[in-house]
């Protein structure tokens, strides 16, 4: 089979030691990179681009994607240990990993992230080299309005993320789709809630948001009573510090839902990964057992989400490599440095340089490999990090939130909105408010209101072409089924209620 | 009487002394550190992409003793990046790389309060060239077939773009205004997507650079029906131009170039006008110009000063007519 | 206890979305083709505002919960608020201080007045700190952060 002739060339390729060394170069950098929060993947291959300049390009395109999906790694680290994502699709990680970590699981935790990262990353390399081409021409037929039912679906798990108060998530939501809004109007050029700032122009950074209402807040609330020297217990044993085969077998489902979600919504250009774990979140909570578990620190709440941003950058790649179209920040500088080193990126990128582009995949399945080795050992050493004395560990958790801040966009008016935002995360612990809904209004905000936008603009203002057309119907109908299903449930309950009373 | 003849010969000897000095130094301006490249795109931008292939070539070049150290100030276009320059005022080791936006910017935004005409121009080096692309298997074979279908149908067909008030649009804006045709613009924020859309069949028509379009016209999947510049491209070279096909309207460039913050001295500027007039002549700039399709634009002095101004006036009356929102 | 915090959300949160509501009736509603700018923030605004409601009448007619614990969080607030003013102090001096001299005060803050340990606990976990974050991030790593009239 052709493939298989592929797969030797690539691995012909992959294998030799220079290669191996820059995939290894790659990698340990990307889990660097993921584990600081604040700093991404796109901004450290943007440093680094000068220095390939003198390099033979396959490796340093190995390199490049090393860094790329060696992030999602690293980013799950300091959203289970302290509760800062360490990257913007790490978010929902924070949610059942820092209770995990709350429970003395955090070894657990941290070992399932790197496995599902593992699977997930490899599934997506395998869909790359497998499916790419017509996985790809299949996305370009998602068109504006696909796009919104896309994003419209995406903003039904606030359903799923909600908790006890429905009307608390939705008013969450809405400040988070407010929060996207603020900037200015890609359409008409306004200047939407800017205050007069100049730095509001490009609206607010969603790394602010995120590490000021997760670990800004989640430090404040802890200042509240003097507690003991620890965070909270670090389990001791090899035995407690990893993933037990029960924990194993109890995540079958959310390996394989994050690997296909993440790599599906990857293909998609300008979807991205928060929306894939996000998606891929809801969609292990709606087929869980026990779905009211979720929240407090259910292993397959890290599982899912961690998977699929790690398939989703093998499928991000597949725009980029089989049709030349980057499909998020880190893609685009990829597509750049292929330009700048005078590799054509297209439709034709694959025949023209086969060595180029199956040494690329072989060297995905090699780094994925590496970076579980280079993973797990270091759980009990990161799991270590609880130990620490919180008085040191908060002042810490500023310091690295700050830094994390800066580092993006070099701008004290970002750390600013970080501190008002850690009030704000502050004020709705207290109050009882979910953080997560905001956070998925804010993700989603911006592509929703785009994409209605754009099909309106398309469709001369016919709102029915977002159901006349198969794949965004067929997406819309799934929205409201799981819009619907609560209501039905409490019905459900009232009935059976009843029937127990006349009993 | 001697010893005031002496002290009067000293005193002199010494100003011209140190006026000579003074002299010598002013012209023989030197930096000393590294020189900041400001830019107002993030990492792997445009203008960020340019940028550091400057500073690469301009080492390779040995042109200049110092390195160029690219700083992003990304945020409300240029706004950002163009205040940061105002603030630093009289640096003589910044430098600033500008585009299109950074003059039509300040005229519709009332944040960016920087305008072009506060930073200091030291030279333009290249004009981006664009052309008008469809998907391969539309019925548009020429400028003129896409323009008859828009009267026909108006504001059936769409083009994909970026912002309202960059030059994709302006452009449909210039041509609608001169053959009556109508067509709808739809905005979407990275290049990737818009060129999705159009390969994908949601769009009709984008405005694109010749470098970007060529991988997907080798690859048989984009066409390119006019070529938006005054001569026909070298690359395309049976592309005709938008005069030639009988559509009259003013050239939109997109130019590129260095600035440096106000109050720069003048042989500050006249030393940066040196080292992009050596630049501009070696070898590796002008491959690295050809490689990427750019024209070479290398204007400086006065005529540059007059491209400011009539772009900016030119930006402001197609932007008025536009009906987008003109502040300043 | 508890519905006097919905009752305040409920309040904050209705304003609010009154002010989004009308910010954006300045911005127009609809735009050449399709909704303009200010279509979202309105309706936005619009639902936030209805939830808001929403929420305090649920709660006008909630039972009372004891108030024992009331005097406790109200310490608790206060310390937490406290803790974010230094950071906000600290934040403020990073233009003229830097980042490690500023981190360096928040934590030396926040050791001596919230937990009310020795000065010399307070001094080296300062210090340590400082030196720590100088290391990693800016030697080590190459990243830019504030730096203060010494360098750092």
């Amino acid at each position: 089979m052709e493939s298989i002739g592929n797969l030797l060339l690539g691995f012909s390729v992959a294998l030799t030691p220079g290669n191996l060394f820059w995939c290894f170069v790659g990698v340990f950098l990307g889990t660097v990179v993921g584990i600081l929060p604040g700093l991404g993947p796109a901004a450290t291959i943007a440093m680094l681009l000068p220095l390939t300049f003198k390099m033979d390009h396959t490796a340093a395109i190995i390199m490049l994607a090393g860094i790329y999906y060696g992030s999602k790694y690293g980013g799950s680290t300091t959203s289970i240990l302290l509760n800062v994502p360490g990257e913007s699709a790490s978010v929902v990680t924070c949610l059942d990993g820092y209770q995990m970590a709350r429970q003395g699981r955090a070894g657990p935790a941290l070992g399932i992230a790197a496995i599902a990262s593992f699977v997930a990353g490899t599934v997506g390399v395998i869909g790359l080299m497998l499916i790419a081409p017509p996985v790809a021409r299949f996305a370009l037929r998602f068109g504006p309005p696909e796009y919104f039912a896309l994003m419209a679906l995406g903003l039904t798990m606030v359903v799923f993320l909600a908790g006890k108060s429905m009307i608390k998530g939705l008013l969450a939501m809405l400040v988070g789709l407010w929060l996207a809004g603020v900037g200015t109007d890609l359409f008409t050029a306004e200047s939407r809630f800017t205050f007069g700032q100049m730095e509001l122009l490009d609206g607010i950074d969603f790394v602010v948001v995120s590490i000021g209402i997760f670990a800004v807040a989640e430090v404040l609330v802890n200042m509240e009573s003097r507690g003991g020297t620890e965070l909270f217990k670090v389990p001791r044993g090899i035995r407690n510090l990893m993933p037990t085969l029960k924990d194993l077998k109890d995540c079958r489902f959310a390996f394989l839902n994050g690997s296909v979600i993440g790599f599906l919504i990857g293909v998609l250009p300008g979807a991205g990964s928060t929306i894939a774990s996000f998606l891929s979140y809801g969609a292990e909570k709606a087929f869980s057992r026990y779905p009211e578990k979720f929240g407090t620190g259910v292993i397959e709440g890290v599982a899912a989400p961690e998977g699929a941003n790690n398939s989703e950058t093998g499928g991000a790649l597949v725009p980029l490599l089989t049709l030349g179209i980057p499909g998020s920040n880190a893609t685009a500088i990829l597509l750049a440095a292929l330009i700048l080193w005078g590799i054509k990126p297209g439709p034709l990128l694959i025949q023209d340089n086969p060595g180029l582009f199956w040494g690329l995949v072989t060297s995905m399945y090699v780094g994925n490999v590496m970076l579980l080795v280079l993973n797990l050992p270091l759980v009990p050493l990161f799991a270590q990090i609880l130990r620490v004395p919180y008085f040191v560990l908060y002042p810490g958790i500023l310091g690295i939130s700050i830094v994390g801040v800066y580092s993006v966009s070099n701008s004290l008016f970002d750390v600013w909105m970080l501190g008002l935002f850690g009030l704000l995360g502050y004020a709705m612990r207290k109050l009882d408010f979910p953080a997560a809904p905001l956070v998925l209004g804010m993700v989603l905000g911006d592509g929703l209101e785009r994409a209605l936008r754009q099909s309106l603009m398309m469709s001369e203002g016919r709102l029915s072409v977002l159901i006349t057309r198969p794949l965004s119907a067929a997406m819309i109908c799934v929205a409201l089924a799981i819009l619907i299903m609560p209501l039905v449930n409490k019905v459900r309950s009232f009935r059976v209620k009843a029937v127990e009373q006349d009993v | 009487m001697k010893r005031s003849w002496c002290c009067l010969l000293l005193i002199t000897s010494g100003f011209v002394l140190s006026g000579a000095g003074g002299i010598a130094h002013a012209a023989a301006f030197e930096p000393t550190k590294p020189i900041e490249a400001v830019v107002h795109t993030g990492p792997g931008g445009g203008s960020d992409i340019f940028a550091r292939a400057i500073a690469e070539l301009m080492q390779k070049e040995k042109i200049i003793a110092q390195r160029l150290q690219v700083v992003n100030k990304s945020g409300g276009g240029s706004a950002v990046a163009m205040s940061y320059l105002a603030e630093k005022k009289g640096d003589t080791h910044t430098i600033g790389f500008f585009t299109g936006v950074w003059i039509t910017n300040p005229l519709t935004t009332m944040e960016a309060k920087t305008t072009i005409a506060d930073l200091t121009p030291i030279v333009r080096l290249v004009l981006e060239p664009a052309v008008f692309a469809v998907k391969a298997d539309s019925p548009y074979k020429t400028m003129k077939d896409f323009i008859e279908a828009a009267k026909k149908n108006p504001n059936q067909l769409k083009q994909s773009g970026g912002s309202v008030t960059g030059r994709d649009n302006l452009v449909r804006l210039v041509v609608q205004k001169a053959t009556g045709a109508k067509w709808v613009f739809v905005s979407f924020p990275s290049g990737g997507e818009r060129i999705a859309n159009l390969l994908g069949g949601h769009v009709e028509a984008m405005v694109i650079e010749p470098q970007e379009a060529g991988e997907h016209i080798r690859a048989g999947n984009m066409r390119v029906i006019a070529a938006l510049t005054d001569k026909r491209l070298p690359s395309f070279p049976n592309v005709p131009t938008l005069k030639e096909q009988g559509v009259n309207v003013p050239v939109i460039p997109q130019a590129r170039g260095i600035l440096a913050p106000p109050g720069v001295p003048k042989e500050v500027v006249q030393y940066w006008e040196g080292i992009f007039d050596r630049f501009a002549k070696s070898a590796n700039w002008k491959q690295y110009v050809e490689h990427n399709q750019f024209e070479d634009g290398y204007l400086k002095g006065p005529g540059l000063n007059k491209f400011f101004d009539d772009l900016t006036v030119q930006m402001r009356e197609v932007l008025k007519e536009a009906g987008a929102k003109v502040v300043r | 206890m508890s519905e006097k915090k919905e009752l305040l959300s409920g309040i904050c949160l209705g304003s609010f979305g009154v002010y989004v509501a009308f910010e954006a009736l300045r911005l127009p509603y609809v735009s050449e083709f399709g909704p303009g700018p200010g279509f979202f923030p309105l309706w936005i605004g619009i639902g936030l505002t209805l939830l808001s409601l929403l929420l305090i009448v649920a709660n006008l007619f909630a039972s009372t919960a004891p108030e024992s614990s009331k005097s406790q969080s109200r310490t608790a607030i206060g310390r937490a608020l406290v803790g974010w003013s230094g950071l906000m102090l600290a934040i403020g001096l990073l233009h003229w201080l830097g980042f490690g001299l500023s981190l360096a005060l928040l934590a030396a803050f926040l050791v001596l007045a919230l937990e009310r340990r020795s000065p010399w606990v307070a001094i080296s976990v300062a210090f340590g700190l400082a030196l720590g974050f100088h290391a990693i991030f800016v030697l080590a790593l190459g990243l830019s952060l504030p730096a203060g009239p010494w360098g750092f």
